[in-house]
């Protein structure tokens, strides 16, 4: 985690915002010319999905889209793991026409944004050939984008810009990417990016002409940690550094010969519980064996210069032991870091909660939520702007022990039970009946032990309503029963943990 | 018969007691607080109360540096002073040094608080002509609402259609010959619709300075809020009448912190009885029972019946005015604060600071730690809340800080190890610092700059010659 100058995340938004015109349209004639070596290789995926409103969470939308896949081995379609998510039904097509084939995720890990699809059909795979992955990018910076659009295969030209460090697309990891400027619309959904014959990256995001890629080397290494069954899942630096540009800064801190390496200033409890062996005040000198200027950058061999924090995923992956030379009350010293493994339950507001029916429960009329980006992005395009401030600022705060996620009272659906309680609204709760609430099952349980014939349900401190109270005289079943009827609700609630039962 | 109508007819001629005023107002600049803005002219209206004052808005003379005041259809200038302010009702009162400025102007009377659907007619000097304007309309509905001026009070207000534009600000709202309100500001958005300070606030206002200080008006400390689930009604054992709104929190007012408790419940306020939806009927209006409140002056003793522990009681409360969240409002009078060392310009965070940054979300980048402070701390987490949170509000480049990566909108946490509560605490932990190096730590994630003490010392003199800055301090 690095903490100035703040990581650009204003790629998703841009995709979410194309999310819309994913489904083919015609594309401009093009003129037909030899028959390429990579239409044997791109081919089409469709996926079938649910689109949850988080707004009213017992509904949901079905939508269909479609994006690319690149078979890369046997019985294997590499594409993103972006609009995966929800899925109802995958089917495959190869050739940019004709028939479709059922397939299924054999592979998928959303932190990495990467995704492997098959199918069983022994005759989808026929014709089709594996592309290799991996290669340089040529001198003069000329790429190619890949999909196929209305029969043809799209073959977009781009120009390569740099390699950099970006928080990824489901996920707030930084990892390296590959920018490339191009005039392709819609995009970002896994298209191959190629350079000669080989695919050096997959598109993940797009923001006007500027395309962003997960390179081929991230890819590679995940996939192979895959096939050995040793996939780990991603790993990341849980701790806040700020660069030592500021030489009286690494004079405060007594660190002799030339400037160098980072400064730690923040160092959470680990979510694994495991020991921190960094400490505030410590400046990281090198990393995995890379040397870090005073911004936080190291040479990478393959990209250039690039912030630190790609060394977390760079050949490695989460448990993995990343060696760490810093500088420590004036004496240098090794220590071993063990990465801890990414988590979306980490975060107080988790950044993403795929593969899940939203979680919601109605006791009363009243609508209790999770709080999750899912939930703050129901906000629209300009979630980030529209959200309520407060809400969205849970973002920026750590869970602890205590306060591990947080769960609102959403909106009051109004009936004579709630009266009085109809406006309430974005009330984050503390305690029922006297239990403190950190996620749906814990308000399950505290509302099994009413206090007294009522239920107390006490807000957050804030300058908003701290408190209400509803009868618990069995008389809320009968309540909760009418409102769903009024409502056209099916169901009182939906729990994740009744959905894996 | 001729001296009636004689009579009546000087009474209906209340343009005569209006005033114009221009104010030549010039505003400091909030992120670099020894800087001034250009002088603006504000053109506003006023009219003539007794004892030779013009009253007018707080906002038509705030940060004047000349007021220069107008009679009717006389085109002579005359200056003004401000004798009394109260920013927080948006109103003032001037005098003028030459008394003759008074001769044959009839002082306006007061009326009462006109009824909903009466007539009124506005009196005032708006944009788009010279001479005064006169607007009709009735009075379209009577409410608690926040005073733009200072942006965190909801008073009385009063909404007319009689069209009030820019410039009309100050003068009188007239009925039956007497004034029924100052006119003071529009809502964006709504048309035909304008809003007057009405004669209960002014009154109060009047009152108040009768002890030649204004202190404002004052505030139970109480978080009300509706009691209208039977649910809440049964668990505090109240009778089922409709009676009675609930205290949901309390402000650290020791007066309030006193008397009252968590759900308590209110039921009669002085005179008036509150229902369960925390409104009291206010002459013949629904309003919020904060009035009831508001209407006593500073100090003062309220009466109070409430309901706890299931029976009521009497007690007595003294309302005090809440400084409490005076930075969560727009600040006058006393120019900004500030600290400069080493070109690190240190501020108190306030609103008007905020504002500094532009219309951004304050969702994006660091102002979103800034406003959660402003706005949120004071209440999620008073024991964590600074008296004064200060911010590095930017850096003046020099040699001695051009290493430095914080370029301001950063609150400080602490500098030298001292925990910066209010600014003195800053300039005291420069100036105490024992390392060869200070050391500013932030709130955010614990980050740091470090500058070097001696070369502080030799830049002082230079960098407040460069940024012609007259003073390094504003304490």
């Amino acid at each position: 985690m690095r903490i100035f100058p703040k990581i650009e995340q204003a790629w998703r938004l841009a995709v979410l915002a194309v999310l819309l015109s994913l489904l083919p349209v015609p594309a401009q004639a093009q003129s037909r010319k030899e028959p390429s070596a990579w239409e044997a290789s791109v081919v089409t995926v469709e996926v079938s999905r649910k689109q949850y409103d988080y707004y009213q969470p017992w509904t949901s939308k079905d939508v269909r889209v479609q994006k690319p896949g690149l078979v890369v081995g046997e019985r294997q379609i590499l594409t993103t793991a972006d609009e995966l998510f929800n899925r109802t039904l995958v089917r495959v097509q190869k050739h940019g026409r004709g028939q479709w084939w059922v397939a299924e995720v054999a592979w998928i890990d959303y932190h990495a944004n990467l995704a492997l699809v098959t199918t069983t059909e022994p005759e989808f795979w026929r014709g089709l050939k594996p592309a290799a992955l991996g290669g340089a990018i040529p001198a003069e910076g000329t790429l190619q984008i890949l999909r196929w659009r209305a029969g043809n295969l799209e073959n977009r030209k781009a120009e390569f810009t740099q390699f950099a460090v970006r928080e990824g697309q489901l996920a707030a990891i930084n990892q390296a990417v590959l920018e490339a400027d191009s005039d392709i619309q819609s995009a970002g959904w896994g298209e191959p990016v190629v350079a000669n014959s080989h695919v050096v990256g997959l598109l993940s995001a797009q923001d006007g002409r500027s395309c962003i890629a997960i390179p081929a080397s991230f890819i590679k290494f995940n996939l192979d940690a895959h096939k050995r069954g040793e996939y780990q899942g991603l790993g990341y630096f849980h701790f806040y550094w700020q660069p030592a540009q500021n030489p009286a800064s690494l004079a405060r801190l007594k660190l002799t010969g030339e400037p160098r390496g980072v400064i730690v200033i923040q160092v959470p409890p680990r979510p694994d519980g495991g020991e921190q062996v960094l400490k505030t005040q410590d400046i990281i000198l090198r990393v995995d064996g890379f040397d870090l200027d005073i911004q936080g950058d190291y040479e990478d061999p393959e990209y250039g210069h690039l912030m630190l924090e790609n060394l977390a995923t760079r050949q490695r992956q989460a448990g993995d032991n990343v060696k760490m030379q810093i500088w420590r009350e004036g004496k240098p010293m090794e220590v071993s870091y063990r990465l801890p493994k990414y988590e979306y339950s980490s975060s107080l507001v988790p950044f993403g909660t795929y593969d899940q029916e939203p979680e919601y429960m109605i006791v009363g009329g009243l609508v209790f939520q999770p709080l999750t980006d899912s939930y703050l992005q129901s906000w629209g395009t300009d979630w980030r702007r529209r959200a309520p401030f407060r809400l969205y600022h849970y973002r920026d705060e750590p869970a602890t022990k205590e306060r591990s996620a947080l769960v609102l009272l959403s909106q009051v659906l109004p009936d004579a039970y709630n009266i009085g309680y109809q406006e309430q609204k974005y009330l984050v709760v503390d305690k029922v009946n006297g239990q403190r609430i950190n996620r749906l099952p814990d308000l399950r349980q505290a509302l099994e032990k009413p206090l007294n014939g009522y239920h107390v349900i006490e807000f957050v401190q804030s300058d908003s309503l701290r408190r209400l109270v509803l009868r618990a005289d069995g008389n809320e079943q009968e309540a909760t029963t009418r409102i769903l009827k009024r409502y056209h609700i099916n169901q009182p609630f939906q729990l994740a943990e009744d959905a894996k039962r | 018969m001729t001296m009636a109508m004689l009579a009546g007819g000087q009474a209906a001629e209340p343009e005569r007691s209006v005033i114009q005023i221009a104010t030549y107002a010039q505003q400091p600049v909030w992120d670099a607080p020894w800087r001034f803005e250009a002088v603006r002219a504000l053109g506003g209206s006023g009219f003539v109360i007794k004892g030779k004052r013009i009253m007018t808005n707080a906002h038509v003379v705030s940060w004047g540096r000349e007021i220069i005041v107008r009679r009717y259809q006389d085109p002579r200038p005359y200056v003004a002073e401000v004798e009394y302010v109260g920013h927080d009702c948006d109103l003032a009162v001037l005098t003028v040094k030459d008394e003759g400025f008074f001769d044959k102007l009839e002082p306006l009377e007061l009326g009462e608080l006109p009824k909903v659907r009466s007539a009124v007619v506005t009196y005032g000097y708006p944009a788009g002509g010279e001479e005064i304007s006169y607007t009709r309309g009735v009075v379209s509905r009577i409410e608690l609402e926040t005073y733009a001026h200072i942006g965190n009070r909801r008073l009385l207000s009063v909404q007319t259609d009689a069209a009030i534009n820019p410039g009309n600000s100050g003068g009188p709202v007239i009925q039956d010959d007497k004034v029924v309100g100052v006119a003071f500001q529009g809502m964006p958005g709504l048309e035909n619709a304008g809003f007057f300070i009405p004669t209960p606030i002014i009154e109060h206002f009047l009152k108040d300075i009768e002890n030649k200080h204004y202190d404002g008006f004052p505030n139970a400390g109480l978080r009300v809020v509706a009691l209208e689930n039977p649910a809440y009604r049964s668990l505090l054992k109240l009778p089922d009448d409709n009676l009675g709104a609930r205290i949901d929190g309390i402000l650290p007012i020791p007066s309030a912190e006193k008397v009252f408790r968590v759900d308590d419940v209110l039921q009669r306020i002085g005179e008036f009885p509150v229902a369960d939806d925390g409104t009291i009927l206010y002459q013949g209006n629904r309003l919020s029972a904060a009035l009831a409140f508001q209407m006593a002056q500073n100090g003062e003793n309220v009466a109070v019946k409430i309901w706890r522990d299931g029976k009521a009681i009497d007690v007595s409360v003294e309302v005090q005015v809440y400084e409490g969240d005076r930075t969560a409002g727009y600040q006058y009078d006393t120019l900004p604060r500030y600290l400069v060392y080493g070109g690190l310009v240190f501020t108190p965070l306030s609103l008007d600071y905020l504002r500094t940054l532009g219309r951004a979300a304050p969702t994006e980048g660091p102002a979103g730690e800034l406003y959660y402070e402003l706005y949120y701390r004071r209440y999620e987490s008073p024991a964590t809340a600074r008296p004064e949170p200060i911010v590095l509000a930017s850096v003046l480049p020099d040699a001695v800080n051009a290493n430095v990566a914080v370029r301001g909108r950063a609150l400080v946490d602490n500098i030298n190890g001292i925990k910066i509560n209010k600014l003195e605490d800053a300039a005291r932990a420069f100036e105490n610092g024992t390392n060869a190096y200070d050391r500013i730590e932030f709130t955010s994630h614990g980050s740091f700059e470090c500058l070097d003490r001696a070369e502080v010392g030799k830049a002082a003199s230079r960098i407040l010659a460069n940024y012609r800055i007259a003073s390094d301090r504003r304490l």
